[in-house]
């Protein structure tokens, strides 16, 4: 006999809210604040009043004078609105790396890398006791939720950099928010008594739906600050005068499909093992007539074609690229015979997007562009599966079906230096790990072992993503992006072991470990608890030559690759 | 890959090139130069000191010594072609006296454990990718008790009632199920003991009832992961023991070199 089955009422929005002590009287207060009081709270629907979203996505922070409120280069999933007090914006030059809790580039010294050959005998990560102390300049606080950090010498900061200063009803951080960019700039808490109100992307994004003002004005604010300087660095846009940008400026729409938490969902559903691209928001309809051309801001998606009873995908495509442009020429070009989408472009995750109407794009951009940059003809009777868009002639041929599959299925186009082992060339020796043991205080900062299709593997090893969620809501700023090559780092000296960036990462390639003092014993806290850090694969950025992993495969079996196209993949089995 | 292809190509046709120009200089210098048997010994030396150092590169990955897929590529190639100057040292003969067929069995067992390394690695890991099951060689005892475990459960658990699932699980899979098994035969690609044991549980169904028919097929999937773990077992053993002749032969090869070398200088008043 079947088991019964376990009833739930259905899982709803707020179900967690973003916290759990806002009060009525908070939300009051709110509703009486601007922007909020010059909100028409009968616009909302009825699923998602305005008091709810108030209640359910937002919170109300206290800052100290000198806390550090959000980090330039940090990745970030709200907006600040500033209640009470004032804030202050580093405008130029940036705070050094140590006052954000990161580590100064640069490789290590000559002394430092032959030190590496005696203290291959010492306990894996072991620190010092001057190592765990907060970096001159910085102090730390833990509040009742969280940790703050405060920058202690403010008038030397203040003397040595260009600052402004945002007052109560000054919005910040939404772009970044909104288009899953990193901060563009720190700003901390200039008076004691800052009152923040920080707002989920969630909650934005509904507030900017039905509040006209809001959405103006962060439409404006986004067309001025972003937007721009977008469009300009896009090679389509480049043959563009600054009128005829400005004026395809005003008319590119913005939209974001799937869900910004996409990595917990994610984990959840590929656990279930229910990932499928049906199931995935729909950008473009193959079929529909081509109304815009599509540019990815942030995030990724996925080009299908309807395959049997179901969708295949023939490639996915991240930040920085577009889909539409063939087409649209096309019917630019050939307007008696118009053609339609020919694929399907869906979000996976989460996806920041910008659409250029056809009608700016014929009037506009087509005829700016010269013959050369213009997409081929379409052969609209051959089957174009053999050229994929965005990807290099022969893609096709070395990278199968089933390898692209498997790379969307478990996200690893994320990657941008995704660790991957041809296993007909892996003897399993295991010299990756030893090396990366060695170069690493003693502690291997990977598993050569992952989800494999075919004889590629793709092992658990800190992928450096191109959306890299565990950089969300670091306290320390102690993970960050390297500030030369990008790379995602930790800097061991300012992580707290908060397990934030752990619990993030959806590909499980962050470890807590537990941390030693020189004599080899564990440290702990007051309450006897290990004092534990993140660890994860660095690139060895600190190191000369490269990743000490791919270094060490004397079969070449193993490679870092960029899976955010399929170039490089394709180039390294073609090798 | 082409890539791979191409290394091969370049390092056989440099091998030859120079397997064929160290016979004509044999020829030539053979008899010509007085301390002929000091200078091939020395380029012999020289040659095996070189080759050593792939071993000094995989200790010190930290440091910026070029890729460890270079170096192998050096070794391989550069290890042929000693066994030629070897060979060249000896004058084609057979060494006299027990110290010097002593110091020719190591270097010969040396470069055929290399000889057999290099095949095991160039075959072996295909075999494991074709197989699939991918297992991490220090984790297999874990999953072969997970394994054992679950199995134990579904014949002998609780809920379990069939006797006769009980008694062919005691006699039968127990001993399958709690150690490796078949080494050998997986080396050498026998599926013979896998197919048995399958027919074996095929022969119970006509036994069972629907319940227990369930049971047997969930027993037959974990005895083809048993299996699959035995063959991942089996070849990565091989890949990792082959070392284990080579590296220490080497070391014992060294030390009888480095004598050698003392023995020479010392009775012989040089070579000739």
């Amino acid at each position: 006999m079947a088991a019964a089955p376990t009833i739930l009422e259905r899982p709803q929005r707020w179900d967690a809210a973003f916290d759990a002590d806002m009060t009525d009287a908070d939300v009051e207060r709110l509703l009486a604040t601007a922007p909020f009081s010059a909100m028409d709270a009968e616009k909302f629907p009825k699923r998602t009043p305005l008091r709810e979203i108030l209640r359910n996505d937002t919170r109300i922070l206290k800052f100290r004078k000198g806390e550090i409120i959000v980090r330039q280069g940090d990745y970030g999933t709200s907006a600040f609105l500033i209640l009470n007090g004032a804030s202050r914006i580093v405008l130029k030059p940036d705070l050094a790396p140590s006052l954000l809790g990161r580590q100064a580039p640069g490789k290590k010294g000559i002394f430092r890398t032959l030190a590496q050959l005696w203290n291959g005998s010492r306990p894996p990560e072991t620190f010092s006791r001057s190592q765990l102390q907060q970096a001159a300049g910085l102090g730390a606080r833990q509040t009742q939720k969280d940790v703050r950090v405060f920058l202690q010498d403010l008038p030397r900061i203040l003397s040595e950099h260009r600052t402004d200063t945002m007052t109560a009803g000054d919005l910040f951080g939404e772009i970044g928010a909104l288009s899953r960019m990193p901060r563009a700039a720190t700003i901390f808490a200039d008076t004691d008594d800052a009152e923040l109100l920080e707002i989920r992307w969630q909650g934005l994004r509904d507030l900017m739906k039905y509040s006209d003002a809001l959405r103006t004005h962060v439409n404006k604010i986004y067309r001025e600050r972003a937007l721009a300087s977008y469009l300009r660095a896009t090679p389509m846009f480049q043959h563009l005068t600054k009128e005829q940008l400005d004026r395809v400026a005003e008319q590119v729409e913005f939209a974001t499909y799937g869900d910004y938490d996409w990595s917990g969902e994610y984990k959840r559903l590929a656990q279930a093992g229910t990932v499928r691209p049906e199931k995935e928001p729909v950008i473009v309809q193959e079929g529909d007539y081509p109304n815009g051309i599509v540019l990815l801001r942030a995030g990724f998606a996925r080009l299908s074609q309807k395959f049997g009873g179901g969708e295949r995908t023939l490639n996915y495509i991240g930040a920085g690229h577009h889909y539409g442009l063939r087409e649209i020429a096309h019917n630019w070009r050939h307007k008696d015979a118009p053609v339609n989408f020919k694929f399907s472009l869906r979000a996976i995750g989460y996806t920041h997007l910008l659409i250029v109407p056809t009608r700016v794009m014929e009037e506009i951009v087509l005829p700016s562009l010269p013959k050369s940059d213009l997409p081929p003809p379409l052969e609209i009777v051959k089957d174009d599966l053999d050229s994929p868009p965005h990807a290099e002639k022969g893609v096709r041929e070395n990278v199968g079906v089933e390898v692209l599959e498997f790379l969307t299925e478990n996200r690893f186009f994320n990657g941008t230096a995704s660790m991957v082992i041809d296993l007909d060339r892996c003897t399993r020796c295991d010299d990756c790990v030893r090396a990366c043991a060695s170069t690493h205080d003693n502690n291997p900062r990977f598993l050569r072992h992952g989800p494999t299709t075919g004889s590629l593997m793709v092992a658990n090893a800190c992928m450096h993503c191109a959306d890299p969620v565990c950089m969300i809501g670091c306290p320390t700023g102690a993970i960050h992006r390297e500030s030369f090559a990008g790379q995602v780092v930790i800097n061991p000296d300012t992580c707290i072991g908060c397990k934030a960036c752990f619990n993030n990462c959806p590909y499980d390639a962050i470890r807590m470990v537990e941390i030693r003092d020189k004599n080899g014993e564990f440290m702990v806290d007051q309450e006897m608890k290990p004092i534990t850090k993140a660890t994860k694969c660095d690139l060895c950025v600190e190191s000369y030559g490269g990743p000490s992993c791919e270094r060490a495969c004397p079969h070449g079996a193993l490679t870092r690759l960029n899976l955010n196209n399929l170039d490089a993949l394709s180039k390294w089995l073609k090798l | 890959m082409k890539r791979f292809r191409r290394q091969l190509l370049l390092g056989v046709f440099a091998l030859i090139a120079a397997t064929f120009a160290a016979l004509w200089a044999h020829r030539r210098f053979h008899h010509a130069l007085p301390d002929y048997a000091f200078l091939t010994g020395w380029v012999l030396f020289v040659a095996m000191f070189v080759l050593t150092f792939f071993n000094a590169r995989k200790k010190l990955p930290f440091l910026p010594l070029g890729k460890a897929e270079t170096w192998l590529q050096i070794h391989i190639y550069l290890g042929f072609f000693t066994v030629v100057l070897f060979l060249i040292h000896l004058n084609f003969r057979l060494p006299p006296g027990w110290f010097e067929i002593t110091l020719a069995w190591l270097f010969a067992l040396v470069s055929a454990s290399g000889v057999v390394g290099l095949f095991f690695s160039r075959t072996l890991p295909r075999r494991l990718a074709t197989r699939g099951g991918e297992a991490i060689f220090e984790k297999i005892p874990a999953l072969r008790h997970a394994l054992k475990t679950a199995a134990e459960n579904l014949a002998l658990g609780a809920d379990a009632q069939s006797p006769f699932i009980a008694e062919f699980y005691t006699r039968r899979l127990a001993p399958f199920f709690v150690g490796p098994k078949n080494l050998w035969l997986h080396f050498f690609e026998s599926r013979r003991p896998l197919n048995a044991l399958i027919a074996e549980l095929d022969d119970l169904r006509r036994f069972a009832n629907d319940a227990e028919r369930e049971k047997i097929e969930k027993l037959a999937a974990l005895v083809r992961q048993k299996d699959g773990l035995d063959y991942h077992r089996s070849l990565q053993l091989a890949l990792k023991l082959w070392l284990f002749v080579h590296i220490p032969l080497t070391y014992g090869l060294i030390i009888f070199t480095l004598l050698h070398i003392v023995l020479v200088f010392g009775f012989s008043g040089g070579a000739r």
